[in-house]
């Protein structure tokens, strides 16, 4: 059984603290996101897994056993960077073979494993090319079969692809969950893009700052998201200025709304209520405002309107017979549904007119 | 001089042809005829430059007439290599050469195993200390070798039973060539790009040796040929420290053998000039990318497959 566990894995560089005390368990044939921003720790945690960085206190396990200390090339990880990692060198079929030959399989055995692998991406054509010869979106299916050939233990995956455009990014993210699932090796993979981590993962390892924010399916940090952060970094978020009026309800410029996330905050206190665009709706006695921008986006329209009493930007998610026929300019009411509102105190000095949504 | 070989540049303006409405072949406009005028000249000056001495040179040499003799009507007369078999035949040449190209050969060896592993440390642990680093490896451009020289005397009473070997002057030529070595090393480091192919190499398996050997040094094949070569080229032709220290090199033999005789001595001279042009050229021949490709894949798998049933009882 083949599990990956950080326990406390704290790490620092100079007085920046990239990792606090991580606590993470990767489960056998799962794939975990560590999802976050720049600087939040994410790919040092992929790191200290891989053996490049070690860890300054805690423990890293692999299927129970200790491999803290561990030097890299001992850890029998596979491993797909955000660059494109290939060797220059040698031809895409060689590539694959290098850990095998690093590792002494003998020649037959090396070279089914790499037919094997070319077959799973499905790159075989492209044996004999060169690295500098092949696309970016093929060279790092290369690279995802490089680091299977070796039958590793963990998979872990670098932002492997943020280098490459829209299209073949959803292609190859699909790809990859095709092969991790087929394959059926327990995963890390991290990256900055939340609709990527969202379309991905088993679980979502949500970060900030070093610490991990929330744990979770992509359907519970999404929809419940258990700190503001989260709720911001994830998906979109409207938010607005409220004072809680009862203890589950906030009042918004006038208007009563039901809020169960508010139930911690004091009544009478002020807070700022965060809500989806899809639980934001055209209703007739919702807070009036003027239509900015309608954006079809298929199934739904993303409708921006300008707020008249709270002078704020808000966008909608609204059905296609309603947003049908909308335009600029025009006139609307905006319902908002809290019950799946996030709410977070105002801390004393700090406004929350951001006057743009949180993307 | 220069403007008759202007004039020798080829016409744009074709033969005549029968009268079209449009030419066959374009007629330069005479700004871009100028615009090429002035690169062509400036190289033709530069080439006549470089080619004139080692013409004089040659046929000072290499021609068995007296230099007050040697005018335009002598040019084609009495051309022979017997001044370079001369000098070949001169006791102390072989030996010389011989040092030389083992001291060429070590301080290769020695600056490279010095030099590429300091390389690969800086640009993957102290990328900041490049600048210094790169400042050091120019400092034997900066400080004349007689300083190096004077350093020498100074150990020479603590020092004689390593001055005393012919290959004590190989550190010494280390740092003569770090300047070139370094800079052709790094940036050879600074096109690959370094960190990611190492930790590829590394999560695949292979140790820091095996990445050195299996993944760097052939990405950096053409830096590594270039430092090589321009470290001989130093070794082969430095004077001062090896006449310091008595070690008859190849330049110091030249340099008493030209006092001796001095036309085969300054086609000795010639020889070693052409050859280092040929090693220079042959370096831009060797550097070029080549597709070293084996077997194909598919042709490579066919026989794996026809070895197993081969082997299969």
């Amino acid at each position: 059984m083949t599990t990956l566990d950080f326990i406390s894995v704290r790490k620092t560089f100079g007085t920046n603290v990239a990792l606090e005390a991580l606590d993470l368990d990767v489960r056998e044939g799962e794939l975990i996101t560590l999802l976050g921003p720049s600087g939040c720790g994410k790919t040092t945690a992929l790191r200290i897994a891989a053996g490049f960085e070690f860890a300054d206190s805690g423990a890293v396990l692999v299927a129970g056993s200790d491999i803290t200390r561990t030097p890299a090339h001992k850890r029998n990880m596979g491993m797909v960077f955000q660059s494109y990692s290939l060797f220059p060198n040698l031809t895409v079929a060689k590539n694959v073979e290098f850990g095998l030959r690093t590792r002494g399989v003998p020649s037959n055995q090396r070279l089914h494993r790499v037919a094997e692998m070319l077959d799973l991406v499905q790159l075989t054509p492209f044996a004999d090319r060169y690295p500098h010869q092949i696309s970016g979106g093929q060279a790092q299916r290369v690279a995802l079969a490089r680091a299977l050939a070796v039958q590793p233990r963990v998979l872990l995956l670098d932002e492997p692809l943020s280098a490459l455009d829209a299209k073949v990014r959803t292609t190859l993210r699909d790809e990859i969950r095709r092969i991790q699932t087929e394959v059926g090796i327990t995963t890390l993979f991290v990256t900055h893009d939340q609709e990527e981590a969202l379309a991905i993962s088993d679980r979502i390892c949500v970060m900030s700052q070093g610490r991990v924010e929330q744990l979770g399916s992509p359907t519970e940090v999404y929809r419940n998201p258990t700190t503001a952060f989260v709720a911001r970094f994830v998906g979109s978020m409207n938010e607005f200025d409220a004072e809680v009026t009862g203890p589950s309800e906030v009042t918004v410029a006038g208007q009563r709304i039901g809020a169960p996330g508010v139930a911690s905050a004091a009544v009478g206190s002020r807070v700022s209520m965060l809500v989806r665009p899809e639980d934001l709706s055209l209703a007739e006695d919702g807070l009036p405002g003027t239509v900015t921008s309608v954006t079809f986006q298929g199934a739904t329209t993303l409708v921006g309107v300008r707020l008249d009493v709270l002078d704020r930007l808000v966008s909608a998610d609204v059905g296609q017979g309603a947003a049908d026929k909308l335009q600029v300019g025009d006139r609307v009411a905006i319902g908002i549904n809290g019950s799946n509102a996030v709410c977070e105190p105002v801390k004393a000095g700090r406004s929350v007119a951001v006057d743009e949504p949180v993307a | 001089m220069t403007d008759h070989i202007v004039h020798v540049l080829p016409e744009l303006e074709g033969p005549p042809t029968a009268p079209t409405v449009m030419s066959p072949r374009p007629v330069g406009k005479p700004r871009a005829r100028f615009a090429r005028l002035v690169p062509n000249t400036v190289m033709i000056v530069c080439g006549l430059f470089f080619v004139l001495p080692l013409l004089t040179l040659a046929r000072f040499s290499l021609q068995n007439v007296p230099t007050i003799l040697l005018g335009s009507s002598t040019l084609f007369k009495k051309w022979s290599l017997s001044g370079l078999t001369k000098a070949f035949s001169a006791p102390g040449f072989w030996p010389a050469l011989k040092l030389s190209l083992q001291l060429a050969g070590g301080t290769v060896l020695l600056t490279l195993g010095l030099l590429l592993p300091t390389a690969i440390w800086v640009h993957m642990r102290l990328p900041r200390a490049r600048a210094l680093i790169e400042f050091l490896t120019v400092l034997p451009y900066m400080i004349p070798a007689i300083a190096l020289v004077a350093g020498i005397f100074v150990i020479k009473p603590h020092a004689r039973w390593f001055l005393n070997s012919d290959f004590s002057l190989i550190p010494f030529y280390v740092v003569l060539a770090l300047p070139f070595t370094y800079r052709s090393l790094d940036a050879g480091l600074r096109a690959i790009d370094l960190r990611t192919l190492v930790d590829a190499s590394r999560s695949l398996g292979a140790g820091w040796l095996a990445t050195l050997r299996t993944v760097i040094m052939p990405n950096m094949r053409t830096a590594i040929i270039s430092a090589s070569f321009l470290t001989g080229a130093v070794v082969i032709g430095e004077f001062t420290i090896a006449n310091t220290l008595l070690k008859e090199t190849l330049p110091r033999f030249q340099a008493t053998y030209v006092g001796r005789e001095p036309q085969a001595g300054y086609g000795l001279n010639l020889l070693a000039l052409l050859l280092t042009i040929g090693l220079f050229v042959a370096l831009s021949v060797l550097t070029k990318k080549r597709d070293r490709k084996g077997a194909s894949f598919a042709v490579q798998m066919k026989r794996a497959t026809t070895m197993a049933l081969e082997t299969t009882p």
